[in-house]
């Protein structure tokens, strides 16, 4: 009987002959919905401040820049991000495996905790009571409620990624698939992972915060803030480094068919990631006088290595696996054949490309440069630093999710994409809009030109600081013309996109 | 079966990939140097 009701909860989809949890799917759209929501809000922000940080343009005066500087980088790089990679996780653990979402009404508590949190970070933010930027170093002092819709969010992903996990050993269980777990389940239960270690730090780093901001803990080490904020702040990006890959073998997957070429060695890459990848967060305190120059280099260099071999192993699996499928297919013309014959047209196939190309060739590569400690002293606190991450953050996780997105508006929401040429292009559109911002920001950055800064004006920097922070400028407006195409796609397939849910 | 699964894997024939690689090495390696050359004209020793 029970076991019948609970079969009452799954349909089948049409198109992949999958069983999808329908408590499940009800979770992944809310979260994908929210993401896309706190998507929209620092794309806005991203306009403002580039065309501010364009010295022709100068558009904020100096205390919104501030204030919307911390809004966008909180905005993106933790809601955005976090929100989609829980309707990511859930996607893994019931859809991928033909099972259930344990306990739902949890996951619709972690929902409601993830969204209180946020919107008290946002409101304090906003109206002028947490001018402290995206790291909130210690003396710089929040409101209270800043702090605490932090802990908030960060107890209510933290509930989310345990259902994820609950989920996975109960979809063995109950033998809803047999074997080990898929390659895209298996890189997200690596996330998951990463997400734990990266939540308890952050809860670790704000409860104390949330006191001292009450006035009831007197002082707090602002270098023991600045070593546990980094356990938090750049663990986030190595879930989005994790999920980002997953979500790749997902798209070779859905796009040209693509299987790994060793699944053994992905799985082996991803493991990588677990015990390496976050000893390199170390090169944020670079130039902090209470570690060790050994420590220091040990972990930004040797150990972190260890992470870049997981990820290059990547690098060279996913194409060679599009390669041998598109050969399978019989696209063996010269070296290139199979990548000229690629559906290039394919909204997900484009955003598979754009990432993987800007993230290695930008992101990647600079990330591995300027981890170092003494490039790293070059380009500390510059915008060379801001190009890397948007290189790694905007250029690789986002357009990688947003092309993801583009199977889920039809597989999970049902819907139809409202203009599919559209969806074709806001890959390159926004890429090339990323590229030319990246680039302003990293040769900026090269010539010394500083990171959180209003003005440059009288700082006797180079004449060429008129065009790299005009290609800033210009690129931002192109990535946020390709952003407000995805948010259309998006919101509009949502709303009046064809009703797909007659075909099953 | 082991020989069979070992002739499959034998059969992963991806020349395009290696040379996108290689690509991808070279451009490492052009900026690793010149990050090198910029850290030298920038922290010149006297």
């Amino acid at each position: 009987m029970t076991t019948q009701a609970s079969q009452a909860n799954f349909r089948t989809c049409p198109t992949t002959g999958l069983q999808v949890h329908r408590p499940a799917e009800l979770l992944i759209t809310v979260n994908a919905v929210a993401a896309v929501v706190f998507l929209t809000v620092g794309g806005i922000l991203a306009l403002l401040l580039a065309l501010t940080r364009w010295e022709l343009v100068h558009l904020l005066p100096a205390d919104l820049f501030y204030r919307f500087l911390t809004a966008h980088g909180i905005t993106m790089l933790i809601f955005w991000i976090v929100f989609f990679e829980v309707a990511g996780l859930y996607f893994g653990a019931t859809v991928l495996l033909n099972a259930r979402l344990v306990t739902p009404r949890l996951g619709w508590a972690a929902f409601a905790l993830m969204m209180i949190g946020a919107l008290l970070t946002e409101v304090m933010v906003f109206t002028g009571q947490a001018d402290v930027m995206f790291t909130a170093y210690i003396p710089l002092k929040a409101h209270p409620l800043f702090y605490l819709g932090y802990i908030l969010f960060a107890v209510g992903a933290l509930v989310a990624v345990y259902l994820f996990f609950a989920s996975v050993v109960v979809a063995k269980q109950e033998r809803r698939h047999t074997g080990s777990l898929p390659l895209v389940t298996y890189g997200l239960v690596v996330a998951g992972i990463i997400a734990t270690f990266t939540l308890i730090c952050g809860a670790i780093t704000f409860i104390p915060a949330f006191f001292w901001s009450l006035g009831i803990l007197e002082t707090y080490d602002p270098a023991a803030y600045r070593l546990l904020f980094w356990g938090f702040g750049h663990a986030a990006q190595q879930i989005n480094l994790a999920a980002m890959v997953a979500i790749w073998y997902a798209l070779a997957t859905l796009t040209v068919g693509a299987k790994p070429i060793n699944e053994k060695l992905s799985r082996l890459a991803f493991l990588l990631y677990i015990l390496f990848i976050n000893l390199g967060a170390i090169h944020h305190l670079m130039v902090d006088p209470g570690l060790s120059v050994g420590y220091k280099i040990v972990n930004t260099s040797y150990l972190m290595y260890l992470a870049v071999l997981g990820s290059m192993i990547h690098a060279y699996s996913i194409p060679a696996a599009v390669e041998v499928a598109q050969r399978a297919k019989g696209y063996t013309q010269g070296l290139f054949g199979w990548l000229r014959r690629a559906p290039w047209g394919d909204p997900g196939f484009a955003a598979l490309v754009v990432s993987m190309v800007m993230f290695g060739f930008l992101g990647g590569v600079t990330g591995v440069i300027q981890g170092m400690m003494q490039l790293n002293m070059m380009i500390h606190n510059t915008l060379r630093v801001v190009g890397h991450f948007h290189a790694t953050v905007v250029a690789g996780t986002t357009v990688a999710f947003m092309g993801l997105t583009y199977y889920l508006i039809p597989l999970i929401m049902r819907r139809g994409l409202i203009s599919r040429r559209l969806a074709s292009w806001q890959p390159y559109v926004y890429g090339s809009g990323l590229l030319l911002l990246i680039a302003g920001m990293m040769l900026s950055g090269d010539i010394g030109i500083p990171r959180r800064s209003w003005s440059i004006a009288g700082g006797g920097f180079s004449s060429l600081s008129d065009i790299t922070l005009g290609m800033v400028g210009i690129g931002a407006i192109v990535a946020v013309v390709g952003g407000g195409m995805f948010v259309y796609i998006a919101v509009f397939s949502l709303l009046f996109g064809k009703d797909l849910r007659k075909q099953s | 079966m082991a020989r069979g699964k070992k002739k499959e894997e034998e059969k992963i024939h991806a020349p395009g990939t290696l040379v996108i690689v290689f690509i991808f090495l070279a451009w490492f390696i052009a900026l690793y140097v010149l990050q090198w050359a910029l850290l030298a004209v920038n922290w010149p020793i006297r």
